[in-house]
Order: structure tokens, then C-alpha cells, then sequence
């Protein structure tokens, strides 16, 4: 049977990169990205390429759960079925935004890193913690803010794009939420693999991520990783089953900057 | 049919459509075809909403919940040549050329032979999978016209598929 094999990148056993069109650049890095500063055309095609990108690695790595854990409980396979649909509609409908703007499949290069350290992991809860609960709430946290900047441009056909994808999302999370505290239930020894799952993201982040000051393909220069944390979408992470304590962490690692509710009037972060 | 005979044939079908999740979830992220993948992906939850109406169905019949029986020996063979298959063309025309065709007749069969009024809610059931099962046949074959993907030769694996009269072990 084919299975995607590992490579080690710099002493770390990461999986190989999934199948790609030959359209696409896959690279490894993000120096080697083209993100732009502002929101001229260029740099919201290549926004929306990337977030495209991203959901057809999640649909990749939420597929590759139901191939690894076949003994997982019938309803968590079933709710990672569902996630797969849902991200391959994602896929789609940015797809069809990126065309709309004039864009096209393998315009920018494109990262798999979610894939490389998720799929990397030999438990299905340290996967949920670090797909689902880290990188799709992180997520979730962009993409909230990314809507209403888009809609302070007047692009409102991407920012609705992208309030109906956080909706999804918010599920994503919360069933990897529930099923994280279930499993740990039933056995006690599934937290430490969750703690082991986020010490080995922090570890491939530690190594790959950017150095401040780094300048990537494209001129930009890329501040301190730090400095780029998004302000906390509060409001979701709550609908996604996140504790009080949980959020209060996560806003001090943002330095308490958080989304505030628009039906309040406010676009601004505080 | 009996009761028992129902609740084997039930829980083979529902054996069935979790392998072809399963092997869809395979396929998606070692095909290339950014497209494909977003097919197979729609279809991994199809067959699973399949496997959780049947698995239901079964437990309606004196078995567990989520009752799943090994299909027959020949069976299972062709659904492990699934996992071998390399190249797009081959896994897609052996999935919705072959398999999905082979498996809208086992249903229609079995709702041919069972009673319509007494099993009822296994009719309603194989007769929704079987429009879902259609709808994604034509799904793949849409998409391989719109992206140039050929359908080469299948008829080693259709005729091992139509060699066998029953799945049920």
C-alpha cells in the first residue's frame, strides 16, 4: 500500500510533503514565501492563494486521521469525514474567489508545514491538539481579523468568504475540543500525548520559523514572529468550547489584543 | 430474506462503504490533482454519512450498533486492489468506472429481493445511497472530461467485480 514516508529536517522526524499539482512550488520556509505587505491586488491574490493552500493541506491531514487511527471511535471518524467535506469546499469556493480576482492555481508558492509536523505525530489526540486545537483555532483568530479588513476595502465578496469558512471552523475546533477531553477520560496517559504533541509543534516552530529581520522572496521584510501574533477571536474560540483559563493564556501570549464583537461597532482591535 | 439475513447483508454493505472511505481518505493526500482531491474529499463524507445509516440500520435489526461484517473473501480482494493502484486515471476509474457501478446493483438487488413493506427503512436507505452513488459516479466523470484525465482500461477489475454474485461472506 502507498503511504507518504518522513525526512528529517534540521533533527526533526517530519512527514514528507503530500501530492501536489506540478502547478505549484512547495517550499519550506517562510523567507521563501511571497506575502505582501498591504492589500494591493497582487498581495490579496496571494492571501487568498495561500489560505486556499492551507485548506487543501488540512483536507490532506484530516483525510490522513482516517487512515492512520482506523480503530478511532466511529462518531470522531465521522466528524473528521465531515471536515474533510467541509474543507474541500473551502478549497473550492477560494478558488473560485482567486479566479474571480484574476488569479490562478500555482501563482505563489506554497507551504505543507501543517501537514509535516501534524502528520509527523503517532497519536490521533496529539494530532487533534496540533491540527485542529492549535493550528485551526490560530486560524480562526486570522481569519476573523483578515474578514474585516477585507470588508474596510470594500471587498465584501472575500470577507463573506471568509466569515463562512470561520463558521466551519469553529466546528473544526470544538469536536477536537470534546474529543481531546473524552479521550483523556479514558485514559489519563492521552494528556501527556497531547503535552508532547505541542512540545514537538514548538520545536518545529523554534527551528523553521523566520529570524526577525529576515527579508522573504518578495522584498518584505518579516518582523519578529512575536510582533505577528493575531489578536484572539474570543467570541469564536467560546463557541469552539476553549475554557476562561484557556483563553486568558492564550490573550496573554497576544499581549491582550482581542476581536471585538462587530455587531458592537467596532472594526478596531484593542 | 429473514431477519438475520437482512442484518449480515446490512452490516456488509456498511463494511463496504467504510472501506471506501477509508480508501479515499488513502488516495487524497497522495493525488496530485488539487480538483481530485477536493472530489474524493466530498466523497470520504458521503460514504461515511453511508456507513452511519446502515450502521444504524443494523442495530434496528438485533445487532450492535454500528454492526460491521467482513464482506466475502473475493470482495475484500477487490477492494485491497484499490490501495494499489498508482496513477489518478487508474484509482478514479476503478472507483467510479467499477466499484460504485458493481455496488448500485448489489443494492438494487437486494431491495429487488427484500420485502418493501416489512424492511422498509433498509429501502429507504439503499435507495438514497444509491442516488448518492450515482450523483458521485457522475461527479467523476464530469470532472475527469473538465480536466483531461483519461479512463484507461478497466475490464480486468470489472470483470473480477461482475464475477462475483454476492458480498456477503
Amino acid at each position: 500500500m502507498q503511504q507518504i514516508g518522513y525526512i528529517e529536517i534540521q533533527g526533526l522526524r517530519l512527514r514528507d510533503d503530500p501530492a501536489r499539482d506540478a502547478c505549484f512550488q512547495v517550499v519550506r520556509s517562510d523567507a521563501e514565501m511571497h506575502e505582501y505587505d498591504g492589500a494591493g491586488d497582487v498581495a490579496r491574490r496571494e492571501l487568498i492563494h495561500r489560505h486556499m493552500s492551507n485548506e487543501v493541506t488540512s483536507l490532506d491531514i484530516a483525510a490522513q486521521m482516517l487512515v492512520d487511527f482506523p480503530d478511532a471511535p466511529w462518531e470522531l471518524k465521522m466528524e473528521l469525514a465531515r471536515q474533510c467535506w467541509d474543507e474541500s469546499r473551502h478549497v473550492m469556493v477560494l478558488y473560485r474567489r482567486l479566479l474571480e480576482l484574476g488569479g490562478k492555481k500555482g501563482e505563489f508558492p506554497i507551504s505543507t508545514f501543517e501537514w509535516s509536523v501534524t502528520s509527523a505525530l503517532d497519536d490521533i489526540a496529539g494530532r487533534l491538539a496540533t491540527q485542529n486545537r492549535t493550528f485551526e483555532a490560530g486560524a480562526m483568530d486570522v481569519v476573523g481579523g483578515l474578514a474585516r479588513g477585507f470588508r474596510d476595502i470594500e471587498d465584501e465578496k472575500t470577507a463573506a468568504v471568509l466569515d463562512g469558512i470561520l463558521a466551519d471552523e469553529i466546528q473544526h475546533v470544538r469536536f477536537a475540543n470534546r474529543w481531546i477531553k473524552k479521550l483523556a477520560q479514558l485514559d489519563r496517559r492521552v494528556l501527556l500525548k497531547v503535552a508532547m504533541a505541542i512540545r514537538f509543534l514548538s520545536e518545529a516552530n523554534a527551528r523553521l520559523v523566520w529570524k526577525p529581520g529576515e527579508v522573504n522572496a518578495v522584498g518584505k521584510v518579516l518582523r519578529d514572529p512575536k510582533e505577528t501574533i493575531p489578536a484572539v477571536n474570543i467570541e469564536d474560540r467560546k463557541l469552539a468550547e476553549f475554557s476562561d483559563d484557556e483563553i486568558a493564556v492564550i490573550l496573554r501570549q497576544a499581549g491582550f489584543r482581542s476581536l471585538i464583537p462587530e455587531e458592537k461597532g467596532l472594526t478596531a482591535e484593542q | 430474506m429473514n431477519v438475520k439475513q437482512r442484518a449480515e447483508a446490512i452490516g456488509t454493505f456498511r463494511y463496504i462503504e467504510v472501506r471506501l472511505m477509508e480508501t479515499a481518505a488513502l488516495w487524497v493526500p497522495l493525488t496530485a490533482e488539487m480538483e481530485v482531491k477536493v472530489l474524493l474529499g466530498r466523497h470520504i463524507f458521503d460514504f461515511a454519512q453511508h456507513a452511519d445509516w446502515l450502521g444504524k440500520r443494523a442495530f434496528e435489526l438485533r445487532q450492535p450498533e454500528h454492526f460491521t461484517r467482513k464482506a466475502n473473501d473475493a470482495y475484500v480482494g477487490l477492494l485491497d486492489s484499490l490501495k494499489e493502484t498508482h496513477s489518478t486515471e487508474e484509482k478514479l476509474s476503478s472507483l467510479y468506472d467499477v466499484v460504485l457501478p458493481g455496488l448500485v446493483r448489489r443494492y438494487e438487488a437486494y431491495v429487488a429481493e427484500t420485502d418493501a413493506l416489512l424492511d422498509a427503512p433498509s429501502v429507504v436507505i439503499l435507495q438514497r445511497i444509491a442516488t448518492d452513488l450515482r450523483r458521485q459516479i457522475e461527479e467523476g466523470t464530469r470532472l475527469r472530461t473538465e480536466l483531461g484525465i483519461g479512463t484507461p482500461s478497466v475490464n480486468v477489475l470489472r470483470q473480477k467485480e461482475g464475477a462475483i454474485a454476492t458480498v456477503v461472506a
